[in-house]
């Protein structure tokens, strides 16, 4: 590893060992068949893995997931086989990874930001571009491509935007004699709402608690309101006043005791299981709680405000969102980029119908392609309530969710876990943090970290 | 390699015997009853939480935080996972898997354990030395490389997978091994005579006579297997193969807001483990009066 | 213990036998061990040299072997997480190997006399032990949901009622040291019994017409005669907690080796490591260093107590 830094450098790396030398190496069994290809089954039957559909029990989503493949195989020969996978196993286990370390990986899959750089890096990427009709990229909204993009070529799609606010229970500002004039717009402002919306029974505000991709994604955006951000020029950037803010204002949360050390059911993404019942008052959640809620508690009375910023800071949220991917070492890769790009970025009435239907009829996001958000909009979508503010007031302030490797994400999320739950001090957190990126930075060779 | 060795529950030597007569002594009436009275009270308190997860599976949607006896009985949790959840499969899956490794790991086992105990050959002291020692390794300590070469024999993802790299465990040779040593010599002597080879001397002698020990180890391999979760879940991605311990940690992510359902399942998944370990204690006993291990 | 008595053979003692029928036992003894020796080799033995050869490769996950040296070993001095790991394990094993020692012993006294229920008691207490890790943590989660959890709510007349006991740092190590204490008790207590039970009772009647209390009884007879149990509860419970399932299944459930990685243990690290972040050669090197430690560790103890004896008699 005499490598200099290559932040920047992309070149998709190769293995430096043949197979032979591995061989000659003595290493013998395991990794020759590590390297050998995987079987060679149908090339006509492609394995699709997602947490949708079919699932075991019913949804929009899932009925979306078999439309879509049920239309394909009507009219393809080679074809598509939507695989269920647990959402738990699939967001925070390691499902993905075994099938792939068995050289095992399906065909298609969803692929999320923080997980891009690895298995485009891996080489397990398929380049999407040659398969994606005319037109079809300038189709995305500004940004949506960036982050599944290595030296011009697209190597995923995503399927939607899904920007991060603070949804809160009207009722519970009606008890604590709050008004709508009251919503916090700074860090100060939602300390101190937050402080007399705590009571016995429930937390003022709720950010997630759990170490994970999701913790960092939620906590991105307080980073970037201070003109803070993890990896600049092959240099690790992490260790600033922006990074140290955002750090001090969710320790603040805790050492106020007015945010819970952990949220309850799926965590603080879960709008029913925390703010409907009364846990908390404030939460971060994602444009999807506008469907979980309005499915699973229709009668509960909420609103949505732009994450607070610091003073003086810039209004900006975080747009996740998961993309199709296609396995260059899958048993079919030309057919499954076809269908990928089929499925997503077809330019015709039928193909923008397609993707309108999962933005806003299976669940609700914000459409990546603009011919899909007008198409919305004709419908009716995103003309009104939280989805209209969403639409109007919130997207102008996306920025896309960082592909951050394992090494960046980790690092920043021990100094999120040390300041907000241990209460330690952020200057000491950020540094640290920063160390270890710069650490890893030196050896670190593939596509550049956004 | 197996049950992980070093987990405790595989290593246990021996098993509870009931107190000797010897040590039985008159005490003082009122210290036996204060006595007897903590440990109940301190049995009562350990399983508490067990009594509690019975309790909460049987209450109704949204009493799951609600003290006390369910407002009403519903059986609506456990139908839930096991039509809407593949709960079924799972269970199948752990079944296979658990019924599988046990009759194999007894067999192989007893095998080697006969030949290391009866038989004279060059090296077995060597022999035995060398698989104690592996007793020492435990599957968190060895699973990335055992993953790797698990892969490269094509065990992953598939039952062969999830069975045969889990059979294999040190510790149940050993204590067969002890329990043949202590067979008197003349059954080697008298089937000698009667001209019987070794396999047939081991099929139709020496396994029937260790059926108390292979019964104890039954219990424990089955149990051990049952709960079985490092493994399957780094190893299987097939939804289809899903042990129940893999299956219920799903279910954490997948129904977290729903502890209904998390703790229905819970309580279907250790159902099997309750009745094995009951029936089985009798068994664990019996082997122990029997056997003269002790 | 009888289990764990001498390793000679039986067949040592047999009279002497023709050259014939030496081959013939040899050769149906080597088919005898075949199966087991062969798995044992392939997955246990192999597996641990493996791992050396993989902690100088950088492996990706992805099918990609790069030759990288010591890289990954020099790694570990520069990874403040894996300081963290190893801290989180000494702690454990230092709250936990004592604490499920007293509670085995303990217990094992108070039910070694008969009394009404006694096998209901001993069974109770050892119910725990046959559950899986999984169903334990899961279990534990909900009995401790913050504010709502029934034993929080329990802890509230105690000052407890807004303690976040898997979600605090402070508390989260030590509640998972007492779910494990609760779960390994039983466990304990049935090797204490046993042990008990070698004790002839005789040395205790001697002891009582002699005069002597209760305490006297378990400090001059009782504690002494269960030496070789306690040295084994002690190993035992020590490579649990080092390497167990305890240290990895029940941090995934309960914690996922957080909050603030106060419960990321050594095992979980490694698994975190290879599974989450593809970093498989680096984890075999942690493994590579965790091998070393536990066999120094084992060959200190053998050393110690003279050979590791383990006799009860």
């Amino acid at each position: 590893m005499t490598t200099p830094a290559t932040g920047q450098q992309s070149t998709s790396p190769r293995p430096v060992l043949t197979r032979r030398a591995l061989l000659g190496a003595g290493l013998g069994l395991g990794a020759a068949a590590a390297l050998s290809a995987c079987g060679s089954d149908d090339p006509n039957d492609l394995s699709f893995w997602n947490f949708y559909g079919p699932s075991p029990t019913p949804s929009t989503t899932s009925d979306w997931f078999k439309s879509v493949t049920d239309e394909w195989n009507r009219n393809n020969d080679v074809k598509v086989r939507p695989r269920f996978i647990a959402g738990s196993a699939y967001l925070n286990g390691n499902t993905l990874q075994t099938a792939f370390s068995a050289g095992s990986g399906p065909d298609i899959f969803l692929i999320s930001p923080g997980d891009f750089l690895r298995y485009q890096n891996g080489g397990a990427l398929l380049d999407l571009t040659p398969y994606l009709p005319e037109g079809a990229r300038e189709d995305y909204v500004k940004g949506a491509l960036d982050t599944r993009t290595v030296d011009g070529k697209v190597y995923a799609l995503p399927m939607e935007i899904e920007p991060l606010v603070v949804y809160y229970d009207k009722r519970a500002f009606e008890q604590a004699h709050l008004a709508e004039s009251d919503l916090p717009r700074t860090w100060d402002q939602f300390l101190d709402v937050g402080t007399k919306l705590t009571n016995r029974n429930r937390f003022g505000a709720l950010f997630e608690t759990l170490p994970g991709y999701y913790q960092n994604f939620v906590w991105y955006p307080f980073l970037w309101q201070g003109g803070g951000g993890a990896v600049a020029d092959g240099k690790s950037i992490f260790d600033s006043e922006a990074a140290r803010g955002a750090l001090g204002f969710w320790r603040e949360t805790q050492r106020r005791g007015i945010a819970p050390k952990a949220a309850l059911g799926g965590g603080s993404g879960d709008t029913p299981s925390n703010l409907a019942v009364g846990y908390c008052a404030m939460q971060q959640s994602g444009i999807w709680a506008v469907a979980d809620l309005k499915t699973q508690v229709p009668k509960f009375e909420y609103g949505i405000f732009p994450l607070p910023i610091p003073e003086g800071g810039k209004q900006v949220t975080d747009g996740g969102g998961w993309a199709f991917a296609v396995n260059a070492r899958g048993k079919n890769p030309e057919a499954a980029a076809r269908f990928v790009s089929w499925a997503l970025a077809s330019t015709d009435a039928a193909g923008i119908d397609r993707a309108r239907r999962w933005n806003t009829v299976a669940k609700t996001n914000l459409p990546p392609r603009t011919s899909v958000r007008k198409a919305a909009e004709a419908k009716g979508d995103f003309t009104s309530g939280v989805l209209k503010t969403f639409a109007t007031s919130i997207a102008p302030t996306l920025r896309s969710e960082p592909r951050y490797p394992p090494e960046v994400y980790k690092a920043i999320s021990d100094a999120i876990q040390s300041t907000q739950l241990s209460g330690n001090a952020p200057a000491g957190a950020a540094r640290q943090a920063s160390d270890v990126i710069d650490n890893f930075l030196l050896t670190y060779r593939g596509g550049s970290i956004l | 390699m197996p049950v992980d060795t070093t987990e405790s529950r595989t290593t246990a030597p021996t098993t509870p015997a009931p107190p000797r007569r010897a040590t039985r002594r008159k005490r003082p009436a009122g210290g036996q009853l204060a006595r007897a009275l903590v440990a109940w009270a301190i049995a009562l308190l350990t399983v508490f939480p067990l009594v509690w997860l019975l309790l909460t599976a049987f209450k109704p949607e949204g009493e799951s935080f609600s003290g006390g006896w369910p407002s009403h009985w519903t059986w609506d949790n456990l139908k839930f996972v096991l039509t809407e959840v593949p709960f079924p499969r799972y269970l199948l899956n752990s079944a296979i898997v658990s019924v599988v490794v046990t009759v194999l790991a007894l067999l192989f086992h007893s095998m080697a354990a006969y030949a290391l105990s009866r038989l004279r050959f060059r090296g077995s002291g060597l022999v035995l030395g060398a698989m104690v020692s592996t007793m020492l390794v435990s599957l968190p300590v060895i699973l990335v490389p055992l993953f790797l070469i698990a892969k490269a024999l094509g065990l992953l993802d598939n039952f062969a997978g999830l069975i045969v790299p889990m059979i294999f465990n040190a510790f149940g040779i050993f204590l067969l091994r002890q329990y043949y040593l202590n067979f008197p010599t003349e059954l080697e002597d008298a089937a000698q005579l009667d001209g019987c080879g070794y396999p047939r001397l081991f099929w139709h002698v020496v396994l029937p006579l260790s059926r108390p020990a292979l019964a104890s180890l039954s219990v424990l391999f089955f149990l051990a297997n049952w709960n079985a979760f490092l493994w399957p879940l780094v190893i299987t991605s097939n939804p289809d193969l899903a042990v129940v311990q893999v299956g219920m940690s799903s279910l954490q992510g997948q129904y977290a807001s729903a502890y209904n359902y998390v703790l229905a399942g819970s309580l279907i998944a250790v159902i099997p483990t309750i009745l094995v370990f009951l029936l089985g204690q009798r068994w664990l006993i019996e082997s122990m009066k029997s056997s003269g291990l002790k | 213990m009888a289990a764990l008595t001498s390793i000679t053979t039986k067949a040592a003692g047999k009279p002497a036998m023709s050259a014939e029928r030496r081959k013939r036992e040899t050769r149906a003894a080597w088919l005898f061990l075949a199966p087991d020796a062969i798995g044992l080799l392939v997955f246990v033995a192999i597996p641990m040299v493996f791992a050396l050869a993989l902690s100088l490769f950088d492996v990706d996950g992805f099918g990609n072997y790069r030759w990288i040296g010591l890289d990954n070993f020099h790694r570990m001095l520069s990874d403040p997480m894996l300081g963290r790991a190893i801290g989180v394990t000494v702690k454990y094993v230092v709250l936990f190997v004592p604490l499920s020692f007293a509670f085995g012993l303990g217990l094992a006294l108070l039910v070694w006399n008969k009394f009404p229920g006694v096998g209901m008691v001993r069974t109770l207490l050892f119910l725990p032990n046959a559950l899986s890790l999984v169903v334990i943590g899961l279990l534990w989660q909900f009995l401790l949901v913050d504010k709502q959890g029934v034993l929080t709510k329990m802890g509230r007349p105690f000052g407890l009622g807004d303690v976040s006991f898997l979600g605090d740092p402070k508390w989260a190590l030590p509640t998972y040291v007492l779910i494990s204490v609760w779960y390994s008790m039983g466990y304990q207590m049935l090797l204490f019994l046993a042990g008990l039970n070698d004790i002839d009772g005789e040395h205790l009647d001697a002891a009582r017409v002699d005069g002597a209390g209760a305490w006297q009884r378990f400090r001059h007879v009782i504690w002494p005669l269960l030496g070789p149990t306690s040295f084994f509860v002690l190993i035992t419970s020590l490579v649990a907690s080092v390497t167990g399932l305890q240290a990895f299944d029940l941090v995934y459930v309960l914690t996922k080796g957080g909050p603030d990685n106060q419960t990321s243990t050594i095992v979980f690290y490694i698994y975190q490591q290879a599974f989450s972040f593809g970093h498989f050669g680096y984890a075999a090197a942690i493994t590579v260093m965790l091998v070393l430690f536990l066999v120094i560790v084992t060959a200190a103890l053998f050393k110690v107590t003279g050979g590791g004896r383990l006799h009860a008699r």
